[in-house]
């Protein structure tokens, strides 16, 4: 350190005398906010002055910066980005070093470059039924429909046993079979009817060991989407499941005496095309189905064992009951399921305006906005107020200056969320696609063999970005009216949560600049719709290399016979 | 730049406004343990809370129980005197409440019995009045065993019994409870929002919690267990280059001894614990949390990769996450071409490395692989104000320590449920942070905790805070003691150590490895040694 220093003490007289700030890079100037002109160039100063330090201690040796190895200016000098000629250097002297300590036989891999493909966490251990309780028309399959896809986007294998659609698919096959089409109408539901009584049981039963089965074979979580309204069907689950090692039973009941609530969801049922209502008048399914609440509601049992490990949600979240609830992924299940609201309401997700770094095609940094963009941070609140009128809402904005700059003229209260800034390129933070090429062409195309699992050196990856935006759904859940200013591989992230999207798709949905996305949760699905503000902006999106891009179909009716359980 | 995060113009955090908890139940049902543990909580989250105790005050204004009139605590009919002294008691302990709220408190928890529906809701009506949002706790317990533990092990050690007969407190204490139950009314009604607790967590109750702040008081308390457990914590060892956060460097030749020196120690030292308490160390598991930087998880290499023997050698880098390495089935082989003495410790029944996203040390930002002089000279406004406030000053795209906290709050949470031996191999800034939440120390001291690189530091969770002991195994290049930095890299890793370097006052005494007095108490604080909380 000693010598160091006095370098550095020399090093003061040599002033930053070439300044090398380019005139685009003075347009970003913020008319109404001369500070920031001021900052960018200061930032420059000192950029030039850490280099001329560097270079003076000595610390570039013999290697010159190339066109392979740019210096951008106004980017503050990352000693160990992938863009200076210190990181290549570094990787060559230390890849024999580091393994003399390692008495291991097989000391793992050296570093060099600028990331690496990283695998999925091992969630072998988690394997959870998830048993639904709760009359017909209570919302259970709203609940494990949003269960399944919280937990998908958390990467656990999930998928929902519904009882009702295996009773559709063996009539339909029966039907086929032997011609005889079986009438499932209130009668059937009857625990009167002793036939019928016992062919549900066994439907309960089958579908509970394909449940098991599937666990077995590898799956995390399976929801058993059944009524399980009686503690005699519940302790027959509870005791096959406990002769499985390592299994857990958590029973979720929806409890609803909201009669607007059940109501609405009657409606939803009868409107929605559910098959068993097939060619039938909408009154006329609607008093059967009535019926066939009222013959369950005869039997119905809530749940009150003291020796099950439960949920109970009474009106969709107004109050919560949880026992025995043991694991951390039950508690987080048990969490989000609490955090779930029914209130009519929209999420608006726009990226910020067209940014300084967006025009020159470089990823990262903390720039301003470009002229363009400021047009669009102008425009942005006509657009919202028209759209949300006098509703109260709420805007999420990075900590990075180009979302905080674009929300600056929406006169409405305002939140910067540390956990949605952008994607870390880590070592490449500030340098375009091809100067990243040029220097690093074989991690380059790793990337784009696996965007998803690849994690910049120094940097996040977008399952890392996946598991910080954790907190930030939890909270959307609870939320009402949002708004986010945020960044592209922030709100793609977000996307894919809310409209279910498989995560090999996740890293190329697109989401142009200067473009606001409308988001509306409906019972099984979002509505969606896009504002483009015509303000022309340069295209980040790249992409996928193989294949076609990503299409979202919008989905807001439960689709009975589409197969959720085995969507990717 | 904004600073800290979340923080309004009120000097509130998370826009959540004022909050008051009244704690409900009757006496030794936890209320206490709960407050403090919530208070602990809330505080490392940068919200200004406080634990208001009507015991505490009581006795702080008329004494022990033997002071007070002989009516105080018993049912029936009381004398104008005592009405008026009881009054006098609760009117004191609410213009606390209120003084607080008015000197920019966010949220109080009022730790008193409140069995009366009339008294709570005419207090809750009061504060809610005054726009600040009321929460009933009630901590409900059927589990006599439970209750007797915490009479036996907190209440009769009150001031109140002083110089009593064990017993014969116990069995007063008993009598307090039964003259409390004839008037006891549990939440009944749904006017309040409220939370209901029974046993420690086993059963959770909620009614109408809205709220970000109420969310997460209650994904907390649903998280909290008393099952006895022990966590470790130890620094990842030294990188090739200290002072870099985006090279994600590998560990130098003495990162690589550090790492097994670690292992060897970790295995002893759990085992002499557990055995210490009677249990098999054979029989528990270890799980290992690392962060996913290559310094951090390569640390837990050693523990991988010679307890698998020859397999490991299959595994590829990127597959590390999560390998379950089952350490008795596979044992060493003879012909081990790099033998390395194996202590003659009991190895636990499982070892399992977590590799965590979040426990990535403080992000320095724009001063990353930079000297101390070098963001001095070129950044002193940003400098003057990092070091006058390290934890809340956030430096130009760098993390403060408040947005470590909020990153790490995840982890916290799980740090709670997890009910296995835990081994945080880490970060200093990270387990700067996670140690000042469990020993519960005030936010700005978080920065200036001290870890050094060969310690290892046992915690053990308590009803009230927790037992913490640092044990010394490793000298070499990257630790730094006192002050004087071996090597001069880890200088340079200013970022991550600045408040360390200046001598923090928050300094762990260490205990030699081989020391022959293994069970020496550090200074290290815990929370219990500093206040001893008093009961009602």
């Amino acid at each position: 350190m000693a010598d160091n220093r006095e370098v550095l003490s020399d090093s003061s007289s040599i002033a930053p005398t070439n300044n090398p700030t380019s005139p685009d890079l003075l347009s970003t100037s913020n008319r109404d906010n001369p500070k920031v002109d001021l900052q960018v160039s200061e930032d420059l100063q000192r950029v030039t002055g850490v280099l001329h330090d560097m270079a003076a201690a000595g610390e570039f040796e013999e290697l010159v910066p190339t066109k392979a190895m740019p210096l951008s200016p106004g980017i503050p000098p990352a000693a160990f980005g992938a863009g200076g000629p210190m990181l290549k250097q570094f990787d060559q002297k230390s890849a024999f070093t580091s393994r003399r300590g390692s008495t291991t036989t097989t000391p793992p891999v050296s570093v060099k470059g600028i990331g690496n493909k990283v695998a999925k966490p091992d969630y072998s251990e988690s394997k959870i039924v998830v048993a639904m309780v709760g009359l017909p028309a209570r919302g259970k399959s709203y609940l494990s429909n949003k269960l399944m896809i919280y937990l998908k986007w958390l990467e656990y294998d999930v998928k929902v046993f519904n009882v009702g659609q295996l009773r559709r698919t063996r009539a339909k096959q029966r039907a086929q079979k032997e011609g005889v089409k079986e009438d499932h109408n209130a009668s059937w539901f009857s625990h009167a009817n002793k036939q019928a009584s016992e062919s549900r049981e066994q439907l309960a039963h089958d579908s509970l060991e394909m449940l098991i089965q599937w666990l077995k074979d590898g799956g995390n979580v399976g929801i058993h989407d059944a009524t399980n309204s009686t503690r005699s069907r519940r302790a027959s689950i509870q005791e096959r499941v406990e002769k499985e090692d390592g299994m857990s039973l958590i029973f979720l009941e929806s409890f609803t005496d909201d009669p607007a609530l059940i109501a609405a969801n009657v409606a939803l049922k009868v409107s929605s095309g559910d098959p068993d209502y097939k060619d039938i008048p909408a009154e006329e399914a609607k008093r059967d189905f009535l019926r066939r609440i009222s013959e369950y509601e005869k039997v119905y049992e809530t749940i009150t064992e003291p020796d099950l490990s439960y949920l109970k949600i009474v009106n969709v979240g107004s109050q919560v009951m949880m026992s025995k609830i043991n694991g951390y992924l039950q508690s987080r299940i048990a969490f989000f399921l609490m955090n779930l609201h029914l209130k009519p309401r929209s999420i608006y997700m726009s990226r910020h305006g067209e940014s300084q770094f967006n025009v020159e095609g470089k990823i990262g940094g903390d720039s301003l906005l470009s002229p363009r963009g400021m047009q669009y941070a102008e425009a942005l609140p006509a657009l919202i107020t028209d759209n949300i009128g006098d509703a109260p809402l709420t805007v999420w904005t990075s900590t990075l200056r180009r979302t905080i700059q674009t929300a600056s003229k929406l006169p409405y209260p305002k939140l910067t969320w540390k956990s949605l800034d952008e994607l870390d390129a880590g070592v490449c933070d500030g340098m375009t696609y091809e100067e990243i090429q040029q220097a690093y062409p074989d991690d380059f195309a790793n990337r784009d063999e696996d965007k998803f699992n690849y994690r910049y050196r120094g940097g996040e990856s977008y399952r890392d970005v996946v598991v910080r935006l954790e907190p930030v759904i939890m909270e959307l859940e609870r939320q009402e009216n949002i708004l986010i200013i945020g960044h592209q591989a922030i709100i793609r992230c977000l996307y894919a949560y809310f409209h279910n999207l498989p995560q090999e798709d996740l890293p190329y949905i697109k989401i142009p600049l200067h473009t606001v996305i409308k988001l509306t949760p409906k019972a099984y699905g979002c509505d969606e719709e896009r504002y483009a503000l015509g303000i022309d902006a340069v295209d980040t999106h790249r992409p996928k290399p193989k294949g076609p891009s990503p299409t979202v179909q919008l989905t807001t009716a439960r689709q009975y016979f589409a197969d959720i359980d085995s969507s990717k | 730049m904004v600073a800290p995060l979340y923080t309004t113009d009120s000097g509130l955090l998370f826009h959540a406004g004022k909050i008051l908890v009244l704690t409900i139940g009757l006496p030794a049902r936890g209320k206490t343990h709960i407050s403090r543990a919530l208070e602990r909580y809330l505080r490392w989250m940068g919200v200004k809370t406080l634990v208001v105790s009507l015991g505490d005050y009581r006795r702080r204004m008329l004494g022990g129980a033997q002071k007070v009139p002989p009516d105080y605590f018993s049912p029936g009919e009381k004398s104008p005197e005592t009405i008026a002294l009881r009054k006098k008691v609760s009117d004191g302990c609410e213009q606390v409440i209120w003084d607080y709220f008015d000197g920019g408190g966010q949220v109080v928890i009022y730790d008193a019995n409140n069995g009366k529906k009339e008294v709570r809701d005419a207090l809750a009506q009061k504060f809610s009045e005054k726009g600040i949002h009321v929460v009933l706790l009630e901590s409900l317990c059927d589990n006599r065993e439970i209750i007797e533990n915490n009479i036996r092990s907190v209440k009769i050690s009150s001031p109140d019994y002083r110089n009593w007969d064990p017993d014969q407190a116990v069995q007063d204490y008993y009598k307090r409870i039964k003259n409390h139950e004839q008037y006891y009314e549990t939440i009944a009604d749904t006017k309040w929002p409220y939370i209901k607790i029974l046993n420690v967590g086993e059963k959770i109750t909620l009614n109408d919690i809205h709220g970000y702040l109420q969310s997460r008081i209650v994904f907390f308390l649903m998280n909290i267990h008393n099952r006895f457990r022990t966590i470790y914590f130890a620094r990842s060892g030294q990188s090739l280059i200290e002072h870099s956060y985006k090279a994600d460097s590998d560990l130098s030749p003495a990162g690589w001894e550090y790492a097994e020196t670690l292992k060897d120690y970790v295995l002893e030292r759990r085992a002499k614990s557990l055995e210490a308490r009677g249990l098999n160390p054979s029989e528990r598991k270890l799980v290992i949390w690392t962060s996913t930087r290559r310094r951090a998880h390569h640390t837990a290499w050693p523990f991988v990769a010679a307890t698998n023997g020859p397999q490991a050698s299959q595994i590829p880098e990127l597959q590390i996450d999560g390998i379950d390495a089952d350490l008795t089935s596979s044992p060493i082989s003879e012909e081990d071409p790099h033998p390395f003495p194996k202590p003659a410790v009991v190895l636990p029944s499982k070892v399992k490395v977590v590799e965590k996203p979040q426990m990535l040390e403080i992000n320095p930002g724009i001063w990353d692989g930079l000297t101390p002089e070098q963001a001095r000279k070129y950044y002193p406004e940003d400098w003057d104000r990092f070091t006058k406030d390290p934890y809340s000053y956030r430096a130009p795209r760098a993390e403060s320590y408040h947005d470590l906290s909020v990153r790490l709050e995840p982890i916290l949470i799980e740090l709670e449920r997890e009910q296995e031996d835990l081994l945080i191999i880490g970060h200093a800034s990270v387990i700067r942070c996670l140690l000042a939440y469990l020993i519960g120390l005030p936010p700005a001291e978080v920065p200036a905790v001290e870890i050094a690189r060969g310690d290892l530091l046992e915690v053990v969770p308590t009803s009230y805070g927790v037992h913490s002991h640092a044990f010394h195994f490793w000298d070499g290049p990257g630790r730094s003691r006192d002050g004087d930095p071996v090597d001069v890299r880890d200088a340079n890793n200013f970022y991550e150590n600045y408040a360390e370097d200046t001598k923090g006052k928050r300094k762990v005494s260490v205990e030699e490895y081989h020391s022959p007095d293994i069970n020496n108490v550090l200074n290290l604080p815990s929370s219990e040694a500093k206040g001893a909380p008093v009961l009602v």
